[in-house]
């Protein structure tokens, strides 16, 4: 068995020396990566706890100040609010801008929990890691978010080393998995993108008053709500780009789109984007699966 | 019948009495009795075991992130000693197991600090009279439900028993200096992630301690639970769970999978 790695904690050396397998597997996936040749020998993951501040939050109440620029290439959008500059609380413009930096601090959060997921893998000479799942969540009342990345380590029976020494990796298990591998793809990686774009509402007073223009950007009952549509379509596309550059000319399969949208304050929210899929790569030329069978279950 | 063990109430001698004469209780769905059927067992009885038991508190200090090994031991304990009084009252039927087993933590008003912890599960036996007790002798248990029980048993393994690993971990509080020192910066607090880090592995290590004691081939089904329980939210016990099984027969006699495509989800 390799070193544990250094920055891996204590306790899990003394796990890992262990003969016996942990799976976090349910019982089917289990079967059927036995039947796929997959043997698991640990439940391996990685954790990241990350201070989650504002930067660069000034009140969106100012006035006086230009919008915001975000950081260079990133998408900003603004909007003159029909009243002009009105007052210290009231702001003479509203905007959509993309909030590069919590970008960076999630792919920082996210990418080392996943490292030292892989280096836990690794340290048991896994060939990959299947049925992966990552979430964050907030800690308590700390302002601190924590990125945790968890799946089960496999080797493939009689199987080679993985090429490169690092164990590929899959949100897919079991039955899901056999699927992939029948239709001729291999798992490279997961792979996942964020997106961040935040939102001022482009006329507080139309806010607070809940007025005839609404406070997000339309004149018109019945209208499209300019500003929200447009924040919305920016983050999913911002979300695909980046997932796109992770790429290098792979596929990407059972990708996950998940936008939610959070009320920081009066005529402020906040857009995020997270889309999550399995990178893969075509292994074998076209095999026909056998041909599609109706059933009817029972259960 | 054997003496009823000392320390389940008069009740469950009837009533597991009544159980010896031929009728028995589950809470196994139909697909499930069926399926536990066709691997050659026979529902004995709907078991259980409870403790109710007072977990104390334990001070903290505030601006330190450690174990609470009070709390850990008495969570533990308490959650050992639902699960042995399950294990006698199947162990009173001659039961090989209990499968379904459900593990959960009740408080409340009348108990400060206490929690009522429950195990239940049905117990079986085969029906050729073949033992499948543990290693220690005593009825295995695991909280696979009976379609998993009947999947694993056609891989060749086998349950041993559920294992168990827990952690109760104080989070430090951080000072208004700290906060400040890092305000307005999106960073990895490396303390704070080792801390939980550390807590998390030590419930899984705990775990397959366990495991080893029933000399199993592995575990299946780990699951990692955090709950903050009546603690605030700064006192997390990470609690590890899983199936322990050992390897009987290199034999495989699940059928090869075919590729369908299902009318529901």
């Amino acid at each position: 068995m390799a070193e544990v790695a250094d920055d891996l904690p204590e306790a899990a050396g003394r796990r890992f020396a262990d003969g016996a397998f942990s799976s976090g597997l349910t019982v089917p996936d289990f079967a059927a990566c036995l039947q796929m040749g997959l043997e698991p020998v640990g439940y391996v993951q990685g954790f990241c706890v990350m201070q989650w501040g504002w930067r660069g939050m000034a009140s969106p109440y100012g006035g006086f100040g230009a919008p915001n620029q975000g950081g260079p290439g990133s998408y900003t959008e603004s909007w003159r609010c029909p009243h002009g500059f009105v007052s210290a609380e009231h702001r003479g413009w509203g905007q959509n801008f993309e909030q590069s930096w919590v970008e960076d601090a999630w792919v920082q959060g996210f990418s080392s929990a996943y490292e030292r997921m892989v280096e836990e893998a690794t340290s048991l000479g896994a060939h990959g890691v299947v049925g992966l799942v990552d979430t964050s969540g907030r800690l308590g009342d700390l302002g601190v978010l924590e990125f945790r990345v968890q799946g089960t380590a496999v080797r493939v029976k009689e199987g080679p080393a993985p090429v490169d020494g690092r164990p590929w990796t899959t949100y897919l298990a079991g039955q899901r998995l056999a699927k992939l591998i029948e239709a001729g793809y291999a798992p490279v990686s997961i792979t996942a993108g964020v997106a961040s774009v935040r939102i001022w509402a482009y006329c507080i007073t139309e806010y607070l008053t809940e007025g005839s223009a609404t406070a997000w950007g339309s004149q018109m009952a019945g209208a499209e709500i300019e500003q929200t549509a447009k924040a919305h379509m920016a983050v999913r596309r911002i979300a695909r780009e980046h997932v796109r550059a992770q790429l290098g000319g792979d596929s990407l399969h059972g990708a996950s789109l998940v936008t939610t949208e959070r009320e920081l304050g009066q005529g402020d929210a906040e857009l995020q984007c997270i889309l999550r899929g399995n990178r893969v790569r075509r292994f074998k030329s076209f095999d026909p699966i056998p041909a599609p069978r109706p059933t009817v279950r029972l259960s | 019948m054997s003496e009823t063990p000392k320390d389940l109430p008069e009740g469950a001698s009837r009533r597991l009495q009544e159980l010896e004469h031929g009728l028995f209780t589950s809470d196994l769905s139909v697909n499930e009795f069926l399926l536990i059927k066709e691997v050659g067992f026979h529902p004995l009885g709907f078991v259980m075991g409870s403790s109710i038991y007072h977990t104390g508190i334990q001070t903290r200090k505030w601006g330190q992130s450690q174990e609470l090994t009070k709390l850990t031991g008495a969570m533990y304990e308490a959650r050992e000693l639902a699960m042995a009084r399950m294990e006698e009252e199947a162990d009173e039927l001659g039961a090989d197991g209990v499968v379904g087993v459900r593990l959960d933590v009740n408080y409340y008003e009348w108990g400060k600090d206490a929690a009522e912890f429950i195990a239940v599960g049905t117990a079986v036996k085969a029906e050729n009279g073949v033992s499948h007790r543990n290693k220690l002798g005593k009825p295995f248990t695991s909280d696979l439900s009976g379609q998993d029980f009947w999947t694993l048993m056609q891989t060749g393994y086998i349950p041993q028993g559920l294992v168990m690993g827990t952690c109760v971990y104080h989070i430090a509080h951080r000072g208004l200096g700290q906060t400040l020192g890092s305000a307005g910066q999106n960073v990895e607090l490396p303390n704070f992630t080792q801390a939980l880090y550390e807590a998390r592995e030590l419930a899984m290590t705990r775990m397959q301690d366990e495991s080893n004691r029933l000399g199993a081939s592995g575990i299946v089904g780990v699951r990692l639970e955090e709950k903050s329980h009546q603690w605030g939210s700064h006192t997390i016990e990470f609690l590890s769970l899983g199936t322990a099984v050992v390897k009987t027969s290199d034999e495989v006699t699940l059928p090869k999978p075919t590729t369908i495509i299902s009318l529901d989800n």
